[in-house]
């Protein structure tokens, strides 16, 4: 079987200083519509269930049903890409790692998901190592979302992914060089990576590398049907 | 007479235990003249309320089984299927639900929205039966309509709208003013049966035109020709009905009605809007599955001229004898028509057709699409689908879960040795998911389904409904076997009796199967054994897979391969090599490393949002897997996988830990291997029973 964490889009940040996220800070994978930010994200939670970590994914917009379709089909997508062999031994195991919370109908509160979290702790002893946080409103979600996700990430000491949505037409970067809508509170983020699609194929770019230069040419292509590193 | 379809009404009444609802049933039938006499539902003068026709129900009180009733109100009929009050029973909640278009939401004006209202509610949301609500009880100490009002839209997101106001409350109830005519009704006479209209009191006037304005206001929402006419001044009452009948079949609109059942209060003018604001068959879309196209849903038409399709949603035994409820979809019956059930295509033809009214019937010639008949005499399960034979159309999904759970039956006394099969075969009719066989080592009689209350209940019933007094053994799990390794077989099976000899010899290998599907794989090559015999081996194989030999539980596939083997040109026959590949089996099975699979389940439990720590934990301690929790608003659905041997008794654990808030539902999921620890315990435990049980 071949090493996810070889060819895994988070191969990316061996690149950046630090060459992890790391526990305490927020990450945001960046992408226009259709590029498959949903599934990138989960090719970051997969990379982590590979290292035997446990995670939260946090859902704002699908229902559980589907965030769980979303990974058995990117799962059995590995299982041929990687030649994987113990299928059901992993899947089993990564099922137990992985919890969803689900917040439908815009039911979702930092308040609850701060509740929620202690509930898995001290009710089932999950504690998590990372959250991954799809469906966020990025571009209209409040200044005090991102600070309790900041707060969220140092109290239960978890790195988190969250993802925002790009547009074409507004093209728009701070003065430390983020584009829109992350230039609004780049600086309570640690990292930003954008997925970007083009004529030469797809890549994942290094865009906010913590409190470092991001290093010319800091990108890997990835194989679009996958999502995995091209080597 | 056949009614309009149009004029047709099939509503349920839901609501939290001992808000009125099987008295509200009472004084319906009573009103539309279908009885003449009221009873109460604790039957203090031994008859019993007239809906509540087991005897089960009568005696506790409670609404099991969904008898279905018709009755005839401003030339409509209306079909009342008297939906379960309880959360136990929800296969009857369940198929009561499939035939409904509508529903009438009984709450309590003291008590408001209770953990039963938020469930029954939740299922009629489920299945999308728009509803109207009636606050019943407002002439008890501390009734407060307004309230209940407030908990139907904050509690279940209902956009709920008085349609009445009170006159009076608790003791001095005395009748309701209706805001679309803006008119007092006063209920006189004996049992209420009078109704006399008079001018709104005037202290209640100001309160009364406040109230309109509310309610115009939300049925305005649902009509534009409403929205003018309010604003030109020139509301007709006929104008309020539509936009009212729109916002409530849209299930965007809860018209409310008060009053109170025992006091003959307010009961004929939610008849009223039975007819007015819940939908005819011909505004609810029914889906069927075509079988022919691999169940491919087919929307119905409520068409008489069209092919039929009807479902047989219950059987009842009565002193008429086995009685099918059906509801007809699509097309019409007559006496003496041919009909052919979907799932076995057998024939049946249409001795007599009635309607049924409780437990008293009323015979008809002819029933149409939307209707609610009963038939006499047709052999038939609940859930069977009937067309004319021109479809192969199935209500429901013919695939049936196999049962997950067991318990052994033993009648006390002969008598009850008959009934008790009586009432078994009933069961296994009514309900495919249970099932019945004798277990030929210890002789007993055992009875498996789909979860332990699911058994609970027909035990119970045994016992009230046919008199048979049974002991029952402790629920039993239904495991299964499987090998884990790849293991080699050679094995001849030689015997010499006197006459003719056997001969047969196998050798190939088994090998654990990806799919939990049995496969056999013939690699003979060069003759070694005729063609002829292969088939008796595959079916020695097979028939070992029946039972295994690590706890005497079937074994769930396995991939077997044949690749060499020799015979005797005499002495070889079927017999010799079907019993060669028992042998076969039998030495390579424990090579083979069997392990232990259990049922999980897949349980979801829906709750207030406060008791999801404490829903977590519970599942947590049951060796559950938690996939997921979902929040919406006030209530979370925590997902789950958990054994079903850890699975007994949840229903009161649950319970307690939210204070009855919280509903579960569980199906099959999968086959999982159990711990190794938790394995060998079980080997032992289920050892000991089979010596126990060959005693």
């Amino acid at each position: 079987m071949q090493d996810f964490i070889d060819i895994s889009p988070l191969k990316l940040l061996e690149m950046s200083s630090r060459k992890e996220l790391g526990r305490g800070k927020l990450g945001v994978l960046m992408a226009r519509a259709g590029v498959g930010k949903t599934a990138c994200l989960i090719h970051i939670a997969f990379d982590k269930l590979f290292r035997g970590e446990k995670l939260v994914h946090i859902s704002l917009e699908d229902a559980p049903e589907k965030v769980t379709s979303y990974y058995n089909v990117i799962f059995y997508d590995l299982v041929k890409a990687l030649d994987m062999k113990n299928e059901t031994e992993n899947k089993m195991l990564f099922d137990r790692n992985r919890m969803i919370l689900a917040y439908m109908n815009r039911s979702f509160k930092i308040k609850r998901l701060k509740e929620n979290l202690k509930t898995l702790v001290d009710k089932i002893e999950f504690l998590p190592d990372s959250l991954i946080v799809d469906g966020l409103d990025f571009e209209n979600a409040d200044r005090d979302i991102f600070e309790g996700f900041k707060e969220l990430a140092s109290e239960f000491n978890v790195e988190i992914w969250s993802s925002a949505l790009s547009h074409r037409h507004i093209t728009d970067v701070n003065e430390r060089g983020i584009p829109y809508p992350c230039s609004r509170v780049d600086d309570l983020l640690s990292i930003v990576i954008q997925l970007q699609s083009t004529q030469s194929g797809v890549f994942l770019k290094l865009i906010k590398d913590h409190d470092s230069p991001v290093l010319p040419d800091a990108n890997v292509r990835l194989d679009p049907n996958t999502f995995l590193v091209v080597t | 007479m056949t009614p309009e379809i149009e004029h047709i009404r099939n509503i349920g009444i839901s609501a939290h235990i001992d808000s009125g609802k099987t008295t509200l049933s009472e004084r319906i039938l009573y009103y539309t003249k279908r009885i003449f006499a009221v009873h109460e539902v604790k039957g203090k003068d031994g008859v019993g309320a007239t809906m509540d026709s087991m005897e089960l129900e009568r005696e506790r009180g409670i609404t099991i089984s969904s008898a279905a009733t018709y009755c005839e109100w401003n030339n409509h009929t209306i079909n009342i299927i008297d939906t379960p009050g309880h959360v136990d029973f929800t296969i009857e909640v369940e198929r009561s639900l499939r035939v409904l278009d509508g529903s009438i939401l009984v709450l309590c004006a003291v008590g408001g929205v209770q953990s039963q209202t938020i469930t029954v509610d939740r299922q009629m949301n489920r299945y999308k039966v728009p509803r109207i609500a009636f606050i019943n009880k407002c002439d008890r100490a501390g009734a407060n309509p307004g309230r209940v009002v407030e908990q139907l839209c904050a509690r279940l997101n209902h956009n709920a709208v008085l349609m009445q106001i009170p006159i009076g409350l608790e003791g001095e109830l005395a009748g309701v003013v209706d805001l679309v005519s803006m008119r007092a009704i006063y209920f006189e006479g004996p049992y209420g049966g009078d109704l006399r209209s008079d001018d709104i009191p005037d202290y209640l006037l100001d309160d009364a035109r406040k109230a309109r304005e509310v309610m115009l206001d939300a049925a305005s929402m649902f009509s534009d020709r409403l929205m003018e006419a309010i604003i030109e001044g020139d509301v007709s009452s006929g104008l309020i009905h539509e936009a009212i009948r729109t916002g409530t079949i849209s299930r965007e609109l809860t018209p409310v009605f008060l009053g109170a059942a025992y006091k003959n209060i307010g009961v004929q003018p939610l008849l009223d809007a039975v007819t007015l604001y819940l939908p005819s068959p011909m505004d609810v879309k029914n889906i069927a599955l075509d079988l022919e196209q691999e169940e491919k849903e087919v929307v119905l038409v409520s068409e008489p001229s069209a092919p039929l399709v009807a479902l047989a949603f219950k059987l009842e035994v009565t002193p008429y004898g086995q009685l099918t409820y059906l509801r007809i979809y699509q097309g019409s019956i007559k006496k003496g028509d041919d009909l052919v059930n979907t799932r076995d295509r057998k024939r049946v033809k249409v001795g007599r057709l009635a309607r049924m009214h409780a437990d008293k019937m009323e015979e008809i010639s002819i029933a149409r699409a939307g209707d609610i008949v009963t038939l006499f005499g047709v052999e038939c399960y609940s859930g069977d689908t009937f067309t004319d034979g021109r479809l192969r159309y199935a209500m429901t999904s013919i695939f049936v879960p196999e049962p997950v759970i067991s318990l052994s039956v033993s009648p006390k006394d002969n008598k009850s040795e008959i009934k008790m099969a009586k009432a078994i075969n009933r069961f296994v009719r009514e309900d495919p998911t249970f099932r019945s066989y004798v277990d030929h080592e210890s002789g007993e009689n055992i009875i498996s389904g789909m979860g332990e209350l699911h058994l609970e209940i027909y035990v119970e019933r045994m016992k009230r409904e046919f008199g048979a007094e049974v002991e029952t053994g402790m629920p039993q799990v239904s495991y299964r076997e499987a090998i884990s390794a790849r293991a080699e077989f050679d094995y001849i099976h030689k015997k010499q009796t006197g006459g003719a000899g056997q001969y047969g010899r196998v050798a190939g290998f088994m090998e654990p199967s990806e799919d939990g599907v049995y496969e056999f794989i013939n690699s003979i090559k060069g003759g070694v054994i005729p063609t002829e015999y292969i088939p008796a081996i595959d079916k020695g194989f097979k028939s070992c897979l029946k039972k295994g030999r690590l706890i005497g539980f079937p074994v769930l596939g396995m991939k077997i391969t044949i690749n060499d083997g020799q015979f005797h040109s005499v002495d070889s026959s079927e017999l010799a090599f079907t019993q060669a590949a028992i042998g076969a089996f039998n030495q390579a099975y424990f090579k083979a490393k069997p392990i232990i699979l259990e049922p999980i389940m897949k349980v979801s439990v829906e709750s207030p949002s406060e008791y999801q720590g404490n829903v977590m934990a519970s599942i947590n301690q049951r060796r559950g897997i938690i996939i997921s929790s979902a929040e919406d608003g006030m209530f979370t659905n925590v997902e789950s996988e958990v054994p079903l041997a850890e699975m007994f008794g949840y229903a009161t654990a649950l319970r307690s830990l939210t204070q009855g808030k919280a509903e579960f539902t569980m199906e099959f999921s999968k086959y999982q291997k159990v711990p190794e620890s938790i394995a060998e315990e079980l080997k032992k435990t289920l050892v000991e029973r089979s010596k126990g049980g060959k005693k």
